[in-house]
Protein backbone atom coordinates (compact mmCIF):
# COMPACT_ATOMS: atom_id res chain seq x y z
CA UNK A 1 0.00 0.00 0.00
CA UNK A 2 2.80 2.14 0.78
CA UNK A 3 3.99 1.62 -2.67
CA UNK A 4 1.50 2.16 -4.54
CA UNK A 5 0.79 6.04 -2.22
CA UNK A 6 4.44 6.84 -3.12
CA UNK A 7 4.77 5.95 -6.38
CA UNK A 8 1.78 7.72 -6.79
CA UNK A 9 3.70 10.85 -4.86
CA UNK A 10 6.53 10.49 -7.35
CA UNK A 11 4.52 10.62 -10.67
CA UNK A 12 1.84 12.73 -9.81
CA UNK A 13 3.75 16.46 -10.07
CA UNK A 14 4.51 14.87 -14.08
CA UNK A 15 0.81 14.29 -14.15
CA UNK A 16 -0.27 17.48 -12.91
CA UNK A 17 2.18 19.40 -15.78
CA UNK A 18 0.52 16.99 -17.81
CA UNK A 19 -3.07 17.75 -16.80
CA UNK A 20 -2.61 21.77 -16.82
CA UNK A 21 -1.60 21.03 -20.44
CA UNK A 22 -4.69 19.25 -21.09
CA UNK A 23 -7.05 21.41 -19.65
CA UNK A 24 -5.40 24.44 -21.26
CA UNK A 25 -5.65 22.97 -24.88
CA UNK A 26 -9.53 22.06 -24.21
CA UNK A 27 -9.89 25.73 -22.34
CA UNK A 28 -8.92 27.38 -25.57
CA UNK A 29 -10.45 25.06 -27.73
CA UNK A 30 -14.38 25.56 -26.15
CA UNK A 31 -12.98 29.23 -25.62
CA UNK A 32 -12.53 29.64 -29.55
CA UNK A 33 -14.73 26.77 -30.51
CA UNK A 34 -17.89 27.83 -28.86
CA UNK A 35 -18.44 31.16 -30.20
CA UNK A 36 -17.49 29.91 -33.74
CA UNK A 37 -20.05 27.57 -32.78
CA UNK A 38 -22.50 29.93 -32.69
CA UNK A 39 -21.32 31.87 -35.64
CA UNK A 40 -21.87 28.66 -38.29
CA UNK A 41 -25.34 28.10 -36.25
CA UNK A 42 -25.89 31.28 -38.03
CA UNK A 43 -24.34 31.00 -41.21
CA UNK A 44 -26.22 27.78 -40.99
CA UNK A 45 -29.65 29.23 -41.07
CA UNK A 46 -28.43 31.70 -43.95
CA UNK A 47 -30.18 32.68 -47.11
CA UNK A 48 -27.47 33.14 -48.57
CA UNK A 49 -25.42 30.08 -50.17
CA UNK A 50 -22.30 31.49 -50.12
CA UNK A 51 -22.28 31.70 -46.23
CA UNK A 52 -23.94 28.47 -45.84
CA UNK A 53 -22.46 25.78 -48.38
CA UNK A 54 -19.28 26.73 -47.09
CA UNK A 55 -20.27 26.32 -43.34
CA UNK A 56 -22.08 23.13 -44.04
CA UNK A 57 -19.11 21.76 -45.57
CA UNK A 58 -17.21 22.80 -41.85
CA UNK A 59 -19.70 21.26 -39.98
CA UNK A 60 -20.02 17.73 -41.83
CA UNK A 61 -16.61 17.66 -42.18
CA UNK A 62 -15.64 18.52 -38.21
CA UNK A 63 -18.61 16.11 -36.90
CA UNK A 64 -17.76 13.25 -39.73
CA UNK A 65 -14.18 13.06 -39.67
CA UNK A 66 -12.93 11.35 -36.25
CA UNK A 67 -10.88 13.41 -33.86
CA UNK A 68 -7.68 11.43 -34.55
CA UNK A 69 -8.08 12.33 -38.03
CA UNK A 70 -8.67 16.04 -37.27
CA UNK A 71 -5.65 15.72 -35.41
CA UNK A 72 -2.70 14.17 -37.15
CA UNK A 73 -4.50 16.05 -40.53
CA UNK A 74 -3.79 19.40 -38.89
CA UNK A 75 -0.49 17.94 -37.48
CA UNK A 76 0.98 15.80 -39.84
CA UNK A 77 -0.55 16.90 -42.87
CA UNK A 78 -0.98 20.77 -43.26
CA UNK A 79 3.12 20.87 -43.36
CA UNK A 80 2.72 19.43 -46.95
CA UNK A 81 0.58 22.54 -47.75
CA UNK A 82 3.14 24.89 -46.51
CA UNK A 83 1.91 25.05 -42.94
CA UNK A 84 3.65 23.95 -40.28
CA UNK A 85 2.03 24.45 -36.46
CA UNK A 86 3.24 22.99 -33.18
CA UNK A 87 1.53 20.25 -31.39
CA UNK A 88 -0.38 22.32 -29.06
CA UNK A 89 -1.40 24.64 -32.08
CA UNK A 90 -2.32 22.00 -34.07
CA UNK A 91 -4.09 20.14 -30.78
CA UNK A 92 -6.14 23.62 -30.07
CA UNK A 93 -7.06 23.70 -33.98
CA UNK A 94 -8.38 20.14 -34.32
CA UNK A 95 -10.71 20.33 -31.06
CA UNK A 96 -11.23 24.04 -32.22
CA UNK A 97 -12.91 22.54 -35.27
CA UNK A 98 -14.44 19.38 -33.78
CA UNK A 99 -16.06 22.12 -31.18
CA UNK A 100 -17.43 24.45 -33.45
CA UNK A 101 -19.11 21.64 -35.21
CA UNK A 102 -20.63 19.80 -32.60
CA UNK A 103 -21.71 23.01 -30.82
CA UNK A 104 -23.06 24.59 -34.05
CA UNK A 105 -25.88 21.96 -33.98
CA UNK A 106 -26.41 22.42 -30.25
CA UNK A 107 -26.58 26.13 -30.40
CA UNK A 108 -28.64 25.68 -33.17
CA UNK A 109 -31.08 23.53 -31.32
CA UNK A 110 -31.38 25.59 -28.68
CA UNK A 111 -32.25 28.85 -30.96
CA UNK A 112 -34.71 26.99 -32.62
CA UNK A 113 -36.38 26.69 -29.33
CA UNK A 114 -37.30 30.12 -29.18
CA UNK A 115 -41.14 30.22 -29.99
CA UNK A 116 -41.21 31.85 -33.71
CA UNK A 117 -44.39 34.26 -32.17
CA UNK A 118 -41.20 35.70 -30.87
CA UNK A 119 -39.56 36.78 -33.64
CA UNK A 120 -42.59 37.89 -35.13
CA UNK A 121 -43.33 40.15 -32.68
CA UNK A 122 -39.92 41.62 -33.02
CA UNK A 123 -40.48 42.22 -36.39
CA UNK A 124 -43.82 44.10 -36.19
CA UNK A 125 -42.04 46.23 -33.68
CA UNK A 126 -39.55 47.56 -36.78
CA UNK A 127 -36.48 45.71 -35.11
CA UNK A 128 -34.38 44.33 -37.78
CA UNK A 129 -33.38 41.00 -37.81
CA UNK A 130 -29.97 41.59 -36.16
CA UNK A 131 -31.62 43.82 -33.59
CA UNK A 132 -34.26 40.60 -33.47
CA UNK A 133 -31.40 38.15 -32.76
CA UNK A 134 -29.31 40.08 -29.97
CA UNK A 135 -32.39 41.13 -27.83
CA UNK A 136 -35.09 38.44 -28.24
CA UNK A 137 -33.54 35.45 -29.69
CA UNK A 138 -29.99 34.68 -28.30
CA UNK A 139 -31.06 36.20 -24.50
CA UNK A 140 -33.72 33.18 -24.64
CA UNK A 141 -31.82 30.46 -27.05
CA UNK A 142 -28.57 30.70 -25.23
CA UNK A 143 -29.67 29.39 -21.45
CA UNK A 144 -31.05 26.41 -23.15
CA UNK A 145 -28.03 25.35 -24.47
CA UNK A 146 -25.52 26.02 -21.10
CA UNK A 147 -26.54 22.48 -20.24
CA UNK A 148 -25.75 20.95 -23.18
CA UNK A 149 -22.66 22.47 -23.63
CA UNK A 150 -20.88 22.44 -20.52
CA UNK A 151 -21.88 18.63 -20.73
CA UNK A 152 -20.14 18.19 -24.27
CA UNK A 153 -16.91 20.30 -23.04
CA UNK A 154 -16.72 17.30 -20.39
CA UNK A 155 -16.31 15.15 -23.55
CA UNK A 156 -13.69 17.85 -24.90
CA UNK A 157 -11.73 17.32 -21.76
CA UNK A 158 -11.77 13.49 -21.67
CA UNK A 159 -11.42 13.34 -25.86
CA UNK A 160 -8.24 15.73 -25.43
CA UNK A 161 -6.30 12.83 -24.44
CA UNK A 162 -6.11 11.82 -27.94
CA UNK A 163 -3.60 14.61 -28.70
CA UNK A 164 -0.98 12.06 -27.50
CA UNK A 165 -0.95 11.22 -30.83
CA UNK A 166 0.72 14.53 -31.99
CA UNK A 167 3.18 14.56 -29.23
CA UNK A 168 2.16 16.94 -26.73
CA UNK A 169 2.64 16.18 -23.64
CA UNK A 170 -0.58 16.47 -21.90
CA UNK A 171 -1.84 14.17 -19.12
CA UNK A 172 -2.24 11.03 -21.11
CA UNK A 173 0.88 11.28 -22.83
CA UNK A 174 2.89 12.30 -19.38
CA UNK A 175 1.30 8.68 -18.43
CA UNK A 176 2.59 7.00 -21.06
CA UNK A 177 5.96 8.34 -20.81
CA UNK A 178 6.60 7.17 -17.17
CA UNK A 179 4.61 3.49 -17.57
CA UNK A 180 7.23 2.61 -20.16
CA UNK A 181 10.03 3.92 -18.05
CA UNK A 182 8.32 1.87 -14.63
CA UNK A 183 6.12 -0.86 -16.28
CA UNK A 184 3.56 -0.12 -13.63
CA UNK A 185 0.75 0.53 -15.96
CA UNK A 186 -2.06 -0.05 -13.10
CA UNK A 187 -1.90 1.93 -11.03
CA UNK A 188 -0.28 4.66 -12.82
CA UNK A 189 -3.52 4.43 -15.66
CA UNK A 190 -5.59 4.49 -12.05
CA UNK A 191 -4.43 7.95 -11.15
CA UNK A 192 -4.78 9.48 -14.46
CA UNK A 193 -8.77 7.74 -14.30
CA UNK A 194 -8.51 9.54 -10.91
CA UNK A 195 -7.25 12.90 -12.24
CA UNK A 196 -9.77 13.59 -15.27
CA UNK A 197 -12.69 12.25 -12.95
CA UNK A 198 -12.14 14.93 -10.41
CA UNK A 199 -12.70 17.68 -12.72
CA UNK A 200 -15.50 15.51 -14.79
CA UNK A 201 -17.37 14.17 -11.92
CA UNK A 202 -17.95 17.47 -10.35
CA UNK A 203 -18.84 19.26 -13.56
CA UNK A 204 -21.53 16.67 -14.25
CA UNK A 205 -22.92 17.24 -10.97
CA UNK A 206 -23.06 20.74 -12.18
CA UNK A 207 -24.85 20.27 -14.95
CA UNK A 208 -27.20 18.55 -13.47
CA UNK A 209 -28.05 21.11 -10.88
CA UNK A 210 -28.16 23.86 -13.70
CA UNK A 211 -30.22 21.42 -15.99
CA UNK A 212 -32.84 21.54 -13.21
CA UNK A 213 -33.13 25.28 -12.20
CA UNK A 214 -33.30 25.83 -15.83
CA UNK A 215 -36.47 23.90 -16.53
CA UNK A 216 -38.00 26.00 -13.24
CA UNK A 217 -39.23 28.18 -15.27
CA UNK A 218 -40.73 26.25 -18.02
CA UNK B 1 -55.97 54.59 -44.92
CA UNK B 2 -55.62 51.14 -45.85
CA UNK B 3 -56.40 49.83 -49.50
CA UNK B 4 -56.62 46.15 -50.20
CA UNK B 5 -57.13 44.79 -53.74
CA UNK B 6 -57.47 41.39 -55.06
CA UNK B 7 -55.48 39.81 -52.03
CA UNK B 8 -55.14 36.08 -52.52
CA UNK B 9 -53.10 33.69 -50.34
CA UNK B 10 -51.91 30.35 -51.49
CA UNK B 11 -50.23 27.49 -49.04
CA UNK B 12 -49.07 25.14 -51.96
CA UNK B 13 -52.06 24.03 -53.76
CA UNK B 14 -54.37 25.26 -51.03
CA UNK B 15 -55.86 28.76 -51.85
CA UNK B 16 -56.22 30.37 -48.44
CA UNK B 17 -57.40 34.06 -49.71
CA UNK B 18 -59.76 34.33 -52.62
CA UNK B 19 -59.03 37.62 -53.88
CA UNK B 20 -59.97 40.08 -50.68
CA UNK B 21 -61.03 44.08 -51.54
CA UNK B 22 -61.33 45.97 -48.63
CA UNK B 23 -60.74 49.38 -47.94
CA UNK B 24 -60.60 50.88 -44.55
CA UNK B 25 -61.30 54.68 -43.35
CA UNK B 26 -58.86 56.88 -40.96
CA UNK B 27 -60.36 56.08 -37.72
CA UNK B 28 -62.73 53.27 -38.61
CA UNK B 29 -63.31 50.10 -36.50
CA UNK B 30 -63.63 47.15 -38.29
CA UNK B 31 -64.45 43.50 -36.98
CA UNK B 32 -63.60 40.53 -39.14
CA UNK B 33 -65.58 37.56 -37.94
CA UNK B 34 -66.09 33.97 -39.50
CA UNK B 35 -65.70 30.70 -38.78
CA UNK B 36 -62.49 29.08 -37.82
CA UNK B 37 -60.20 28.39 -41.16
CA UNK B 38 -62.29 30.93 -42.86
CA UNK B 39 -59.06 33.28 -43.84
CA UNK B 40 -59.46 36.20 -41.07
CA UNK B 41 -56.11 35.61 -39.61
CA UNK B 42 -54.32 35.09 -42.38
CA UNK B 43 -55.69 38.00 -44.35
CA UNK B 44 -54.73 39.88 -41.02
CA UNK B 45 -51.20 38.50 -41.04
CA UNK B 46 -50.99 39.15 -44.86
CA UNK B 47 -52.00 43.01 -44.24
CA UNK B 48 -48.88 43.23 -42.38
CA UNK B 49 -46.61 41.15 -44.53
CA UNK B 50 -45.73 38.25 -41.64
CA UNK B 51 -47.18 36.23 -44.75
CA UNK B 52 -46.11 37.11 -48.02
CA UNK B 53 -49.12 37.12 -50.14
CA UNK B 54 -49.45 35.48 -53.50
CA UNK B 55 -51.09 38.06 -55.06
CA UNK B 56 -52.57 41.83 -55.26
CA UNK B 57 -51.97 45.17 -53.71
CA UNK B 58 -51.48 46.76 -50.34
CA UNK B 59 -51.82 49.90 -49.73
CA UNK B 60 -51.28 51.82 -45.91
CA UNK B 61 -50.61 55.70 -46.30
CA UNK B 62 -48.86 56.11 -49.05
CA UNK B 63 -46.97 52.84 -48.93
CA UNK B 64 -47.86 50.73 -51.92
CA UNK B 65 -46.45 47.01 -51.97
CA UNK B 66 -47.29 44.76 -55.76
CA UNK B 67 -47.46 40.83 -54.33
CA UNK B 68 -46.57 40.22 -57.56
CA UNK B 69 -42.78 41.74 -57.18
CA UNK B 70 -39.87 41.35 -54.97
CA UNK B 71 -40.57 43.15 -51.51
CA UNK B 72 -37.06 45.04 -50.57
CA UNK B 73 -36.59 44.61 -46.45
CA UNK B 74 -36.73 48.71 -46.68
CA UNK B 75 -40.10 48.90 -48.22
CA UNK B 76 -41.29 46.22 -46.20
CA UNK B 77 -40.43 48.21 -42.95
CA UNK B 78 -41.73 51.62 -44.59
CA UNK B 79 -45.41 49.42 -44.77
CA UNK B 80 -45.09 48.04 -41.55
CA UNK B 81 -44.11 51.57 -40.00
CA UNK B 82 -47.83 52.73 -39.64
CA UNK B 83 -49.34 49.56 -38.40
CA UNK B 84 -49.60 48.50 -34.46
CA UNK B 85 -50.20 44.36 -34.21
CA UNK B 86 -51.34 42.20 -31.30
CA UNK B 87 -51.16 38.85 -31.54
CA UNK B 88 -53.82 36.30 -29.67
CA UNK B 89 -50.73 34.10 -27.80
CA UNK B 90 -49.64 38.34 -26.30
CA UNK B 91 -45.76 37.39 -27.65
CA UNK B 92 -43.78 39.52 -25.09
CA UNK B 93 -40.84 39.20 -24.36
CA UNK B 94 -40.51 37.01 -21.24
CA UNK B 95 -36.77 37.49 -20.26
CA UNK B 96 -37.20 41.55 -19.95
CA UNK B 97 -39.33 43.50 -17.84
CA UNK B 98 -42.79 44.71 -18.64
CA UNK B 99 -41.24 48.45 -19.11
CA UNK B 100 -37.97 46.98 -21.33
CA UNK B 101 -41.04 45.29 -23.38
CA UNK B 102 -42.77 48.52 -24.19
CA UNK B 103 -39.28 50.45 -24.29
CA UNK B 104 -36.99 48.62 -26.65
CA UNK B 105 -38.49 49.43 -30.09
CA UNK B 106 -38.88 52.89 -29.00
CA UNK B 107 -35.26 53.18 -28.55
CA UNK B 108 -34.06 50.68 -31.57
CA UNK B 109 -36.44 51.53 -33.78
CA UNK B 110 -37.82 55.68 -32.79
CA UNK B 111 -34.00 56.33 -31.55
CA UNK B 112 -35.73 57.58 -28.44
CA UNK B 113 -33.25 57.90 -25.54
CA UNK B 114 -33.56 55.22 -22.84
CA UNK B 115 -35.37 57.93 -20.33
CA UNK B 116 -37.96 59.17 -22.82
CA UNK B 117 -38.92 56.01 -23.76
CA UNK B 118 -39.11 55.12 -20.29
CA UNK B 119 -41.25 57.79 -19.38
CA UNK B 120 -43.45 57.15 -22.82
CA UNK B 121 -43.97 53.52 -21.41
CA UNK B 122 -44.48 54.25 -17.95
CA UNK B 123 -47.68 56.63 -19.15
CA UNK B 124 -48.82 53.80 -21.84
CA UNK B 125 -48.48 51.67 -18.92
CA UNK B 126 -50.82 53.28 -16.77
CA UNK B 127 -52.86 53.84 -19.88
CA UNK B 128 -53.69 50.13 -19.76
CA UNK B 129 -53.97 50.28 -16.15
CA UNK B 130 -50.85 48.34 -15.60
CA UNK B 131 -48.52 51.53 -14.35
CA UNK B 132 -47.60 48.91 -10.97
CA UNK B 133 -46.58 46.28 -12.78
CA UNK B 134 -43.45 48.19 -14.86
CA UNK B 135 -40.80 46.82 -13.48
CA UNK B 136 -42.07 42.83 -13.13
CA UNK B 137 -41.65 40.51 -15.34
CA UNK B 138 -44.36 39.16 -17.84
CA UNK B 139 -44.77 35.68 -16.49
CA UNK B 140 -46.06 37.61 -12.93
CA UNK B 141 -48.63 38.65 -14.64
CA UNK B 142 -52.25 37.40 -15.68
CA UNK B 143 -53.13 36.66 -19.64
CA UNK B 144 -55.09 39.59 -19.66
CA UNK B 145 -52.55 42.28 -18.34
CA UNK B 146 -49.94 40.39 -21.00
CA UNK B 147 -52.37 41.09 -23.13
CA UNK B 148 -52.57 45.08 -22.40
CA UNK B 149 -48.93 44.94 -22.11
CA UNK B 150 -48.64 43.77 -25.41
CA UNK B 151 -51.16 46.81 -26.96
CA UNK B 152 -49.25 49.08 -25.01
CA UNK B 153 -45.73 48.00 -26.55
CA UNK B 154 -47.62 48.47 -30.08
CA UNK B 155 -48.58 52.04 -29.24
CA UNK B 156 -45.53 52.89 -28.11
CA UNK B 157 -44.22 52.98 -31.82
CA UNK B 158 -47.34 55.77 -32.34
CA UNK B 159 -49.46 53.66 -34.83
CA UNK B 160 -51.81 54.79 -36.83
CA UNK B 161 -53.58 51.62 -37.41
CA UNK B 162 -54.07 48.94 -35.13
CA UNK B 163 -54.32 45.03 -36.09
CA UNK B 164 -55.73 42.65 -33.12
CA UNK B 165 -55.32 39.02 -34.23
CA UNK B 166 -57.61 37.14 -31.88
CA UNK B 167 -56.57 39.39 -28.55
CA UNK B 168 -59.03 37.45 -26.33
CA UNK B 169 -59.39 34.12 -27.52
CA UNK B 170 -56.85 32.76 -25.23
CA UNK B 171 -58.06 34.31 -22.29
CA UNK B 172 -60.70 33.39 -20.01
CA UNK B 173 -64.22 35.89 -20.26
CA UNK B 174 -63.12 37.93 -17.34
CA UNK B 175 -60.04 38.77 -18.27
CA UNK B 176 -60.95 39.01 -22.03
CA UNK B 177 -63.09 42.00 -20.40
CA UNK B 178 -60.44 44.05 -19.29
CA UNK B 179 -58.80 43.64 -23.09
CA UNK B 180 -61.87 44.46 -24.57
CA UNK B 181 -62.32 47.81 -22.05
CA UNK B 182 -58.77 48.81 -23.34
CA UNK B 183 -59.86 48.46 -26.99
CA UNK B 184 -62.94 50.08 -26.80
CA UNK B 185 -61.09 53.34 -25.12
CA UNK B 186 -58.48 53.34 -28.03
CA UNK B 187 -61.38 52.92 -30.55
CA UNK B 188 -63.69 55.77 -28.93
CA UNK B 189 -60.12 58.01 -28.83
CA UNK B 190 -60.41 57.71 -32.77
CA UNK B 191 -57.66 54.79 -33.75
CA UNK B 192 -57.96 53.13 -36.55
CA UNK B 193 -58.59 49.27 -35.83
CA UNK B 194 -58.82 45.82 -37.48
CA UNK B 195 -59.72 43.54 -34.89
CA UNK B 196 -60.02 39.47 -36.00
CA UNK B 197 -62.40 38.61 -32.87
CA UNK B 198 -64.88 35.60 -31.74
CA UNK B 199 -66.28 38.13 -29.55
CA UNK B 200 -69.70 39.30 -31.17
CA UNK B 201 -70.62 42.03 -28.72
CA UNK B 202 -67.61 43.36 -29.75
CA UNK B 203 -68.45 43.28 -32.93
CA UNK B 204 -71.76 44.83 -32.80
CA UNK B 205 -71.38 47.29 -30.62
CA UNK B 206 -67.57 48.68 -30.53
CA UNK B 207 -67.08 48.26 -34.35
CA UNK B 208 -67.95 50.60 -37.02
CA UNK B 209 -68.25 48.05 -40.00
CA UNK B 210 -68.55 44.21 -39.78
CA UNK B 211 -66.78 41.53 -42.56
CA UNK B 212 -67.78 37.83 -41.98
CA UNK B 213 -65.41 35.71 -43.74
CA UNK B 214 -65.85 32.08 -45.10
CA UNK B 215 -63.67 30.06 -47.48
CA UNK B 216 -61.27 32.86 -47.84
CA UNK B 217 -64.09 35.29 -48.94
CA UNK B 218 -65.18 38.09 -47.27
CA UNK B 219 -68.84 36.59 -48.21
CA UNK B 220 -71.11 40.27 -46.06
CA UNK B 221 -69.70 43.38 -44.86
CA UNK B 222 -71.70 46.23 -43.53
CA UNK B 223 -72.47 48.50 -40.72
CA UNK B 224 -72.31 46.37 -37.58
CA UNK B 225 -75.79 46.55 -36.03
CA UNK B 226 -76.97 45.52 -39.64
CA UNK B 227 -74.89 42.85 -40.46
CA UNK B 228 -75.06 41.18 -36.92
CA UNK B 229 -79.14 41.34 -37.14
CA UNK B 230 -80.07 41.21 -40.49
CA UNK B 231 -77.32 39.02 -42.76
CA UNK B 232 -78.06 38.36 -46.18
CA UNK B 233 -76.10 35.37 -47.45
CA UNK B 234 -77.22 31.93 -46.27
CA UNK B 235 -73.82 30.80 -44.97
CA UNK B 236 -73.58 33.96 -42.70
CA UNK B 237 -77.21 33.16 -41.18
CA UNK B 238 -75.54 29.69 -40.80
CA UNK B 239 -72.76 31.05 -39.04
CA UNK B 240 -74.29 34.01 -37.29
CA UNK B 241 -77.06 31.88 -35.94
CA UNK B 242 -74.39 29.36 -34.66
CA UNK B 243 -72.33 31.83 -32.60
CA UNK B 244 -75.40 33.97 -31.10
CA UNK B 245 -77.54 31.42 -30.37
CA UNK B 246 -75.72 29.31 -27.95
Amino acid sequence: MTGLLDFWNQSLPQLLTGFTLSLQVTGLSLALGIPLGLVLALTLQSASRWLRWPSLVMVEIGRGASILVLLQFVYFGLPSAGLTLSSFASAVAAFCWCTAAYTSEIIRAGLQSVHHGQSEAGEVLGLDPAEILRFVILPQGLPVCVPTLLGFSILMLQASSLAFVVALPELMSKAQLIGSNTFRYMPLFALTAILYAAVCIPATIVVGRLERRLSRHI
Amino acid sequence: MIEVSGLVKDFGAHRVLDGIDLSVQRGEVIAMIGPSGSGKSTCLRCLNLLEAPSAGLLRVGDVTIDASRPVTRRQRLGFRRPLGMVFQSFNLFPHMTVLRNVSLAQERVLKRSRREADEISRQLLDRVGLGAKADQHPSRCSGGQQQRIAIARALALDPEVMLFDEPTSALDPELGLEVLNVMQELAAGGMTMIVVTHEMHFAESVSDRVLIMADGRIIEQGPSAEVMRNPQTERAQRFLSAVMNR
